[in-house]
């Protein structure tokens, strides 16, 4: 192992793992809002807006994350400038987050329907009978419920929404795989299998600690399962 | 918006010519996860000791990181191996013809046969304990009961886990893109730098996966109800 090569890598490695986190973070809590608003119509009436977002969940499931990025990068700037708006400027890592919370919301929100689909339908009965209201309903019952169902898969899909931070070097925003292509780029590729290497290892224990979190989570949401049985 | 419409039509063609080599890679790779996955699958439930800890670990390993780390891995370590490959058999390293294509075949094989495998394991454990212990009770050996009776069944229950999967490699494939595999997303590119339409030709790109997504989501879902009729429950 290139000593040397690897004690300056390494540190950079770590100090791009923020970013990465960030471009981890912010697109799953906006996801979580926008996919459980398009759950919300997805397991409503099939009215047009159903079939709306029934295409654009179709859309983004059925096309590569790479090229909605392209698509976002590419297509975004000229769909602003109709309104006269330039935003030429703004960094690649918007644009990033921004594909990626659109793709990841359709990913919520059929995690979140089949969460939702396996919820007693006597459970949202007996809340409304018991004089809550539609939100109290929403929040005290249908939510915790939904979540329990559903966290299996969330944490599925937050470990390869992490994974595929790493396609953010594409568009030139810089995470930890664009810090190590850098760094392999500027040393004409020499000891570049084990920079790749120790990328590797770091997110692979990113994923672990997500894993583990995740787990801790879901033990937690089923204490009261474990009592009645 | 501003798009260049006729471009966009001009280039459909263009794009749709690099389908088969996106075809051709799904294949490949799709072939080798499966054989990675039955495999690994097989050692996995015959609990082979020490074995099977590895393939866990490995799996696991694999599962924790990117395909995109995966494909830059394979594709930097080609070069090495084909140097050392060098001369053997009727191979001949040439610096300026590396082949990248198998390299992009490895690293999406292994990082889909890690997720493939698992489907394997929980096919097979789905089928009801019942069947097995009636084959045993028929006379069928250990191996006329995988057979006859699990293999059948294991395989028509992964069936819509198997489309997932095969959906996601298909998608899988345009990050091949990244180590120059010219594929779908490839040739797009390339069409479009000429005029710096780019959004058009992706635009292209997207509409061309999203009609074969669906069509193979359309057509494994047909093939499953078909062979999948002994699944539904009796109505006696």
């Amino acid at each position: 192992m290139p000593s040397d090569l690897m004690q300056t890598v390494v540190p950079g490695l770590i100090e791009h793992i923020p970013i990465t986190l960030v471009y981890w973070f912010v697109p799953s809590v906006l996801s979580l809002l926008f996919g459980t608003l398009l759950c919300i119509v997805r397991v409503g009436r099939h009215n047009v807006l159903y079939w709306i977002c029934t295409i654009y969940i179709s859309f983004f499931r059925g096309t590569p994350g790479i090229v909605q990025i392209y698509l976002v990068f590419f297509g975004l700037p000229k769909l602003f400038w109709i309104f006269g708006i330039d935003i030429n400027d703004w960094s690649a890592g918007i644009y990033f987050i921004i594909a990626t919370t659109m793709n990841l919301s359709c990913f919520m929100c059929e995690t979140l329907r089949g969460g939702y689909v396996g919820v007693d339908k006597g459970q949202i009965e007996t809340g409304l009978s018991i004089g809550f209201s539609r939100t109290q309903n929403f929040f005290r019952v249908i939510v915790p419920q939904t979540l329990k169902v559903a966290i299996l898969n969330l944490k599925n899909l937050e470990i390869d929404v992490l994974k595929d931070t790493s396609v953010a070097f594409t568009i030139g925003a810089v995470e930890m795989l664009g810090y190590a292509k850098g760094v392999i780029a500027a040393s004409y590729g020499s000891g570049q299998l084990w920079i790749l290497g120790a990328a590797a290892v770091i997110y692979f224990v990113m994923c672990t600690v997500l894993e583990i979190v995740f787990t801790l989570i879901s033990h937690r949401m089923e204490r009261y399962e474990r009592r009645v049985a | 918006m501003e798009l260049d419409y006729d471009f966009m039509i001009s280039d459909f063609p263009t794009v749709l010519a690099g389908l088969p080599k996106t075809l051709v890679l799904t294949f490949w790779s799709m072939l080798w996860a499966l054989i990675i996955a039955i495999v690994f699958g097989s050692v996995i439930l015959s609990r082979v000791p020490v074995a099977k800890q590895i393939v866990v670990a490995l799996n696991t390993f694999i599962k924790g990181v990117p395909l995109t780390v995966q494909l830059l891995f394979c594709y930097y370590a080609v070069p090495f191996v084909c140097k050392w490959l060098d001369s053997i058999g009727v191979y001949d390293f040439n610096p300026r013809h590396i082949p990248y294509f198998p390299a992009a075949v490895v690293a999406i094989a292994c990082n889909f046969g890690a997720y493939i495998t698992d489907v394997v394991v929980s096919s097979v454990k789905a089928v009801d304990r019942g069947q097995t212990e009636s084959a045993a009770a028929v006379g069928m050996t250990p191996l006329q009961t995988v057979v006859r009776i699990i293999l059948p069944q294991a395989t028509v229950i992964s069936i819509p886990s198997m489309t997932n999967y095969f959906i996601w490699l298909l998608k899988g494939t345009s990050l091949a893109s990244i180590i120059n595999v010219a594929e779908m997303l490839i040739t797009a590119q390339i069409s479009a730098a000429d005029g710096y339409q780019y959004l058009e030709a992706y635009v292209d790109a997207a509409i061309i996966y999203w009609a074969v997504c669906a069509a193979i989501e359309f057509g494994c879902d047909k093939l499953y109800k078909r062979v999948g009729f002994f699944m539904q429950p009796s109505r006696a």
